[in-house]
């Protein structure tokens, strides 16, 4: 109760909540359910490593021989490994992520993929995001939790997807989530006369219409929210200063804004950002270390700013690839699709550590990584254990819980 | 029964009250006025120009029809160039480095993909509405994704279903099942005999024909045995049966026995009269209103089975019905992205639809030749969140500039009095659907409300104001329904 009251004066304290039932400041007060843990202002960022993150130069097993005989043109030196232990290390270009693992921020989740892997980008991406690898789902996983949440339709961003077009696992019958690429472009193209434009927006909720329609309602619900949310964010993230230097690339650029709507208490409980692309076909070092490395980096920076304003508690990042690529390499110095990769939990309620199995390179799917965890088993451990939420619903089925969150 | 199996996804709304059953199907005789002729361009097309409104306003509904349903022959159509390029790249000898003809043929092919889209929604724009409609119909119904690297392939699909657009259901079902974008999406090219991939065999009965809950999985087996043997001929477009990979045994298929094939099967199927059933409630879904009544379902079903599946009588029953010209009918659907798109083009009486078009429709949820799953576009409600609302206006904001202005057919010649240009904004855009509010609005930012400079609309301010009205027309209600 005192941590909610606490939210609520640093809201008003931005001076930028017009309307003193401010319903933002509501959803905060969102319990978990009896016997789940969850508080009420955590909030799941979820990175999305596109076009497919070769596992094996990412979290790299050095101490295994025959990664290096097979991979005679791109293996990462054992010198240039940044070791965890006799078998695994991190990719040089990820420093800043090694120094978070040090920190014990960092669980390393090894072999996560799923029952009879598909190799297509946009299928297995799909997968990954509907969380239904059996079956077509039209929504997301985390579409489906905020469904079966239930939070308040006033709070306009409790999920915001930081990309042009809402992704696949943001998409929910029910609630209407933003896709927000960047501030200035979240916006109803400026109108040449704004106040008028307003008056109208008023106007357009007049239901004095000569014709009736079932879907009149939600019309009107959501011009309203478009117009709201796209006038009122910039405004309510406004006093947030960020405390860290961020790398001046896409991703540096969008976890910063996630740092500044996770620290200007929006009561927002997801956020989706994307990184890539991995689809490292062709000459993959170069490409992969430079992609890891930004990724690393601005991690490094996004914890930084969010420790500053005492939030890295309150986050838990999760990153996922649609798929790791073939263990060998191919005849262009790259990898071609593959199956089973590690993903990565970040943020101070994380028990850090390795977890999973080490790839087995000789007994293998036909050339690819066997899964040895399922990624619906990381999703309920999310669900479950950070989000405060049953996770079979949101599934559709029960998954086995993983020991990561402290 | 049909109904729901057809609506097993949220935010699908059926209007509220009830449909009067006696009249639903009788044939609507009354000369149409300006309402209804909007209403049955937007559904039957997409949308109509303020010059087709008028011509269509004063027409009977019978005659209104059938001058829709007179098709022109497809024979003729030309594809896209772009697609000769990306035939070509694809033929490019071997000796080449493989990286390098594997980007070129990546390229040729998104551009040719990029091309395809474009050329579609012009011919929406105008060429026959109602072919297109139910190739964009088909589309949706039986999905297939492209695959750029084969773009002739989803060409051939859309030729296809443009073909059959008031075709025989029957008939298009066996050809679409032995189409090679199918057969790659939904995997018929990896079922082979001696390992049946089931994949197809299922979506043909669950979301293609029947529905969940009226087949077995046996049914499924069965099927995906008798479809054997369908393959695309590897790095072409074209399909082969080979009788080698066929499973020629005895099948059992919903309760018959036989050495049955592919085609055999659909005919099985189209013997169901949950078959009828459920292309009933998808065609009502499509053309008058969302979970429709299973006994007006059952209506329309009949008259699926007395035609035997022939479409042309069945969609011109529905769209000259008396519940097709119901106030519950009306404004009942969401308008799709293509519709929102192409239907906007119309009403400014524009000619082109430009490149700029299709990242738009994308950010509002619907790009051409990929449907989000097996099922196709979910719709209703699914089609709006704050985001694609955002990306509606934004769309128009940047389509209302000075260009278009001029190109409009109708925009430049506005009166040059603030009250007068309100009502005819909202009767040209609206059809007179607009809140008192939003018109005393529309006036208001017309005449210079909030504005220092130029109070009153003047020749000096008039693009500025015209333009920044219809943007604000159509950000009512009204307008993202159909």
């Amino acid at each position: 109760m005192k941590r909610r009251n606490f939210l609520l004066a640093t809201a008003s304290g931005l001076a930028v909540v017009a309307n003193p039932e401010h319903v933002f400041a509501k959803a905060l007060a969102q319990a978990p359910l009896p016997g789940l843990p969850g508080g009420s202002d955590r909030c799941l960022v979820v990175v999305n490593l596109a076009g497919g993150n070769d596992g094996l130069n990412c979290v790299v097993p050095h101490g295994d021989e025959q990664y290096y005989r097979v991979r005679p043109g791109l293996a990462i030196a054992r010198g240039d490994v940044l070791t965890i232990d006799a078998s695994v290390g991190l990719n040089p270009g990820m420093r800043s992520l090694k120094a978070l693992y040090d920190r014990g921020m960092v669980a390393i989740i090894q072999g996560v993929g799923y029952p009879d892997p598909d190799h297509s980008h946009f299928r297995s991406t799909e997968i990954w995001q509907t969380a239904a690898p059996d079956r077509y789902e039209h929504t997301g996983w985390l579409g489906r939790y905020f469904d079966d949440a239930s939070l308040s339709r006033d709070n306009l961003f409790k999920g915001v997807a930081v990309s042009r077009v809402l992704p696949e696992v943001l998409v929910s019958d029910r609630t209407d989530i933003p896709a927000i690429p960047a501030l200035d472009q979240y916006a109803m193209a400026a109108d040449r006369n704004a106040l008028a434009s307003k008056a109208f927006w008023a106007g357009s909720r007049d239901r004095r219409l000569p014709f009736d329609s079932p879907y009149l309602a939600h019309v009107m619900e959501v011009e309203g929210n478009a117009q709201r949310s796209s006038e009122e964010l910039p405004r309510l993230v406004a006093g947030y200063v960020a405390k860290a230097s961020y790398p001046a690339t896409p991703l540096g650029r969008s976890l910063a804004l996630a740092a500044q709507i996770v620290g200007s208490n929006l009561g927002t409980k997801a956020i989706y950002v994307e990184h890539g692309s991995f689809d490292t076909h062709v000459n993959q070092v170069a490409t992969q270390n430079r992609l890891l490395a930004q990724f690393s980096d601005a991690i490094g920076a996004f914890y930084q700013d969010l420790a500053a304003h005492g939030n890295d508690r309150r986050v838990l990042t999760l990153t996922f690839s649609e798929f790791g690529r073939r263990i060998e390499e191919n005849g262009s110095r790259g990898t071609d699709h593959g199956e089973a990769s590690p993903l990565f939990l970040i943020g101070g309620g994380v028990k850090g550590g390795l977890y999973g199995t080490l790839p087995d390179l000789r007994s293998t799917n036909m050339g690819n990584v066997r899964y040895t965890v399922d990624f619906r088993s990381v999703y309920a451990t999310v669900l479950e254990r950070w989000l405060g939420r049953p996770s079979a619903t949101v599934l559709g089925g029960s998954f086995q819980k993983l020991p990561v969150l402290a | 029964m049909a109904a729901q199996a057809q609506m097993d996804v949220g935010g699908i709304l059926r209007p509220q009250g009830r449909p009067d059953l006696t009249t639903a199907l009788q044939p609507h005789h009354g000369t149409l006025g300006t309402r209804a002729a909007a209403h049955l361009l937007r559904r039957a097309g997409f949308g109509g120009t303020p010059d087709e409104i008028a011509r269509y306003a004063s027409m009977r509904a019978p005659d209104a029809v059938a001058a829709l349903l007179d098709l022109p022959s497809t024979g003729s159509i030309a594809p896209p160039s772009e697609l000769d390029d990306a035939s070509r790249s694809y033929a490019m000898s071997d000796s080449m480095d493989r990286t390098m003809i594997r980007r070129e043929r990546r390229q040729a092919g998104q551009a040719a993909i990029t091309a395809l889209q474009l050329w579609w929604l012009n011919r929406m724009l105008s060429a026959a509405p109602l072919q297109e409609k139910m190739t964009l119909y088909f589309h949706g119904h039986f999905t297939s994704r492209a695959t750029p690297r084969f773009p002739w392939i989803t060409y051939n699909q859309n030729a296809l279903f443009r073909k059959y657009a008031l075709g025989n259901l029957r008939e298009l079902t066996r050809d679409v099942s032995k189409d090679a974008a199918m057969l790659i999406y939904l995997n018929g090219n990896q079922n082979v005999a001696a390992h049946p991939n089931e994949n197809y065999a299922r979506e043909l009965m669950e979301l293609f024909t029947l529905g969940v809950d009226h087949y077995t999985e046996n049914d499924v087996r069965e099927s995906a045995r008798a479809w054997t043997g369908w393959r695309v001929v590897n790095r072409t477009d074209t399909v082969s049966f080979d009788a080698s990979l066929h499973d020629s045994g005895i099948k059992t298929f919903l309760g018959r026995t036989g050495n049955f094939n592919g085609d055999d099967v659909v005919d099985i199927i189209f013997a169901q009269p949950q078959c009828a059933r459920f292309f009933a409630a998808s065609l009502l879904n499509w053309f008058v209103y969302n979970d429709p009544e299973p006994p007006l379902v059952d209506s329309v079903a009949a008259l699926l089975r007395r035609h035997e599946y022939e479409l042309a009588p069945v969609v011109a029953a529905i769209l000259g019905s008396g519940v097709f010209y119901s106030e519950r009918a009306y404004r009942a659907l969401v308008k799709s992205p293509v519709e929102f798109v192409v239907g906007t083009y119309k009403t400014l009486g524009l000619k082109q639809i430009d490149e700029a078009a299709l990242p738009a429709l994308q950010q509002m949820g619907q790009r051409l030749f990929f449907p989000p799953t097996v099922a196709g576009w979910p719709g209703g409600q699914n089609w709006l969140t704050s985001g694609t609302m955002i990306a509606r206006q934004n769309f128009l904001t940047r389509l209302l500039g000075s260009q278009t202005l001029a190109d409009s057919s109708w925009l430049h010649g506005l009166p040059l009095q603030s009250t007068s240009a309100a009502r005819e904004l909202a009767d040209t855009i609206l059809q007179g659907d607009v809140a008192p509010a939003s018109l005393f609005e529309l006036q208001s930012y017309l005449g210079g409300a909030g504005s220092a400079a130029l109070p009153s609309l003047s020749a000096e301010n008039y693009g500025q104001r015209v333009s920044g009205a219809a943007y604000l027309a159509m950000a009512t209600p009204a307008y993202q329904l159909n």
